[in-house]
């Protein structure tokens, strides 16, 4: 299967527990298409349905790819990845593509973070949390259902302040109960929103620097997305954060190109063969970068 | 002339009230603490006296404890690690141990034959540690508080989950209802979680007997029941679990004026 020439093209696809995202990458390891959609109760529908978007953004047939790699909480339930790979290697790998410099990765998800060391692209070290929702997207998903707000209008009203209100619940059980209780003192309601993204922030960086923060820092994730957040993580961390345009596709981008360093590799075996120059150029490329 | 001694207890969920005379508790009032913890202070303060046919100027002494209690307007305030050693030794002199489970968390005591704190471990505030969890899943369950106990009793194959955090437990149960698993299992497989993180603040205190259980958690004889089962002893639990501390903080007063 492996040996037509006409497989240009290389996929990642990451199912995470909110959100599913695919990525299209070319023999350079350059982006050509992503999407990105809820991951909902059927894993392997929303696999089969990112992947055909994603193809048909990139105007490609399903023949044209060489290899599919599968990541994220749900990577099990895409039947048609040729392997799986753990979020954070291919996070490692995607976070280094766009950002060649990286030391931190802070990433925050619907209901995980995770802080990952990166030295010349490669993983080194990592802490995760998905025990306690405090520190995660559903932390936000609590308070704006507290609220009743959108979690994007929530970011902006927040960035009308900077005198934060103090959450001291770290618990978001409790923290719910002060949202409440701070609304009812008569606090502002841009205060306590600040305060909120400061105490999801608050409980990440504990975890960040329980590894050493090092810039530069690249925060992704669904929750990079929020405009408060990212605020709130450069008030915390008190340097400047880098911040992807699409901030949810790493992980998928990084298994992508994963894909095309395993496809080139099987090359090298003698599995694959090559014919068509610019797929020739790039493999080169990459048996010298890896010599 | 009676000497009265005032113990106050702000909780996270509760407050409460003792009003001592000797060794003897006069009346105890339990109200839900709400956000203005001086206003309930007072209000539990006035109900107690009412109740008891009592003037302020009868009580010889006063003491607060818990999370509000510095917000009482009581000149004296006590740490509830001790106030609830101090309640528990007065109602079973023959306990050793304390596992109090409050509206946001829990602790593990251990003390001397005189009520005296030995060593103790308190959890992180943290629903899941606490009678909060409980309340989270009644509320989904459509059980009142007071029948989860009973109800879970009948469980005869607990859940399993997968995981402790309140949050992520609301979803799973709600996943697990819609399996099909009966809501008396469910119940008993939140006890056994409850139990589990009882159980791991527990590591390093020497648990000896008699333990005894009180706090709001302790009125669900489920929970009592997994906590026995994990940490393989029998537990006491007085009438009133709630009010130990308050009693605790009102015989502080008491030993301060006698040390006087």
């Amino acid at each position: 299967m492996l040996n037509e020439a006409s497989k240009l093209y290389f996929a990642g696809i990451d199912i995470g527990s909110t959100m599913s995202k695919a990525v299209i990458v070319d023999a350079a390891g350059v982006m050509k298409a992503y999407v990105v959609g809820p991951t909902g109760a059927e894993h392997r529908r929303r696999a089969n349905k990112v992947m055909e978007d994603v193809m048909q953004k990139a105007c490609i047939t399903l023949d044209e790819v060489a290899y599919i790699i599968s990541t994220g909480y749900g990577r099990v339930n895409v039947p048609f990845a040729d392997k799986q790979v753990t979020e954070l290697t291919c996070h490692a790998k995607g976070v280094s593509a766009l950002f060649p410099d990286v030391r931190t990765a802070i990433d925050i998800g619907g209901q995980d973070a995770k802080v990952l060391k990166i030295k010349n692209g490669r993983l080194t070290d990592f802490l995760t949390n998905d025990k306690c929702a405090a520190g995660t997207g559903r932390f936000l998903e609590v308070a704006a259902e507290t609220l009743g707000l959108e979690l994007n209008e929530m970011g902006r009203i927040s960035l009308q302040t900077d005198t934060p209100v103090k959450i001291n619940s770290l618990c978001t059980i409790f923290a719910q109960q002060e949202i409440i209780a701070r609304l009812s003192e008569g606090q502002a309601l841009p205060d306590i929103l600040a305060g909120v993204y400061i105490a999801v922030t608050t409980r990440v960086v504990k975890l960040a620097r329980q590894l050493k923060v090092e810039p530069p820092v690249v925060f992704t994730g669904g929750v990079a997305k929020n405009v408060g957040m990212v605020k709130a993580m450069q008030t915390v961390l008190a340097i400047p954060i880098l911040v992807p345009e699409e901030p949810l596709i790493t992980g998928a981008l990084g298994a992508a190109i994963l894909a095309r360093d395993r496809a080139f590799q099987l090359v090298q075996d003698g599995t694959l063969q090559l014919k068509k120059k610019e797929l020739s150029e790039a493999y080169i490329d990459f048996v010298e970068k890896n010599r | 002339m009676s000497a009265y001694f005032l113990g106050i207890d702000i909780g996270a969920a509760g407050s409460k009230a003792v009003i001592l005379c000797g060794q003897k508790i006069v009346v105890s009032i339990v109200l839900p603490s709400g956000t203005n913890y001086a206003t309930t202070a007072s209000q539990v303060k006035t109900d107690a006296l009412k109740q008891a046919g009592l003037k302020e100027s009868d009580i010889i002494a006063s003491a607060a404890t818990g999370i509000g209690g510095r917000n009482a307007g009581v000149s004296s305030y006590h740490g509830v690690i001790i106030c609830d050693a101090r309640g528990v030794n007065l109602t079973f002199p023959s306990a050793r141990t304390i596992i109090d489970i409050g509206g946001q968390g829990s602790q593990v005591i251990t003390m001397d034959e005189a009520g005296r704190v030995i060593n103790f471990n308190v959890s992180e505030i943290c629903a899941t540690g606490s009678a909060r969890l409980l309340q989270v899943l009644a509320r989904i369950l459509q059980v009142n508080m007071d029948d989860i106990g009973p109800l879970s009793m009948k469980a005869t194959n607990p859940s399993n989950f997968s995981t402790s955090c309140t949050v992520f437990l609301e979803t799973e149960v709600i996943t697990r209802i819609s399996q099909g698993d009966k809501p008396e299992d469910i119940l008993a497989g939140i006890h056994r979680s409850i139990a589990d993180k009882i159980s791991g603040m527990s590591r390093g205190v020497a648990l000896e007997k008699d333990v005894v259980i009180i706090g709001g958690g302790a009125l669900d004889i489920g929970l009592v029941k997994a906590i026995e089962d994990k940490l393989q002893v029998n537990a006491l639990v007085p009438e009133n679990p709630r009010i130990i501390a308050a009693l605790g903080a009102a015989v502080m007063a008491q030993e301060q004026q006698q040390a006087r």
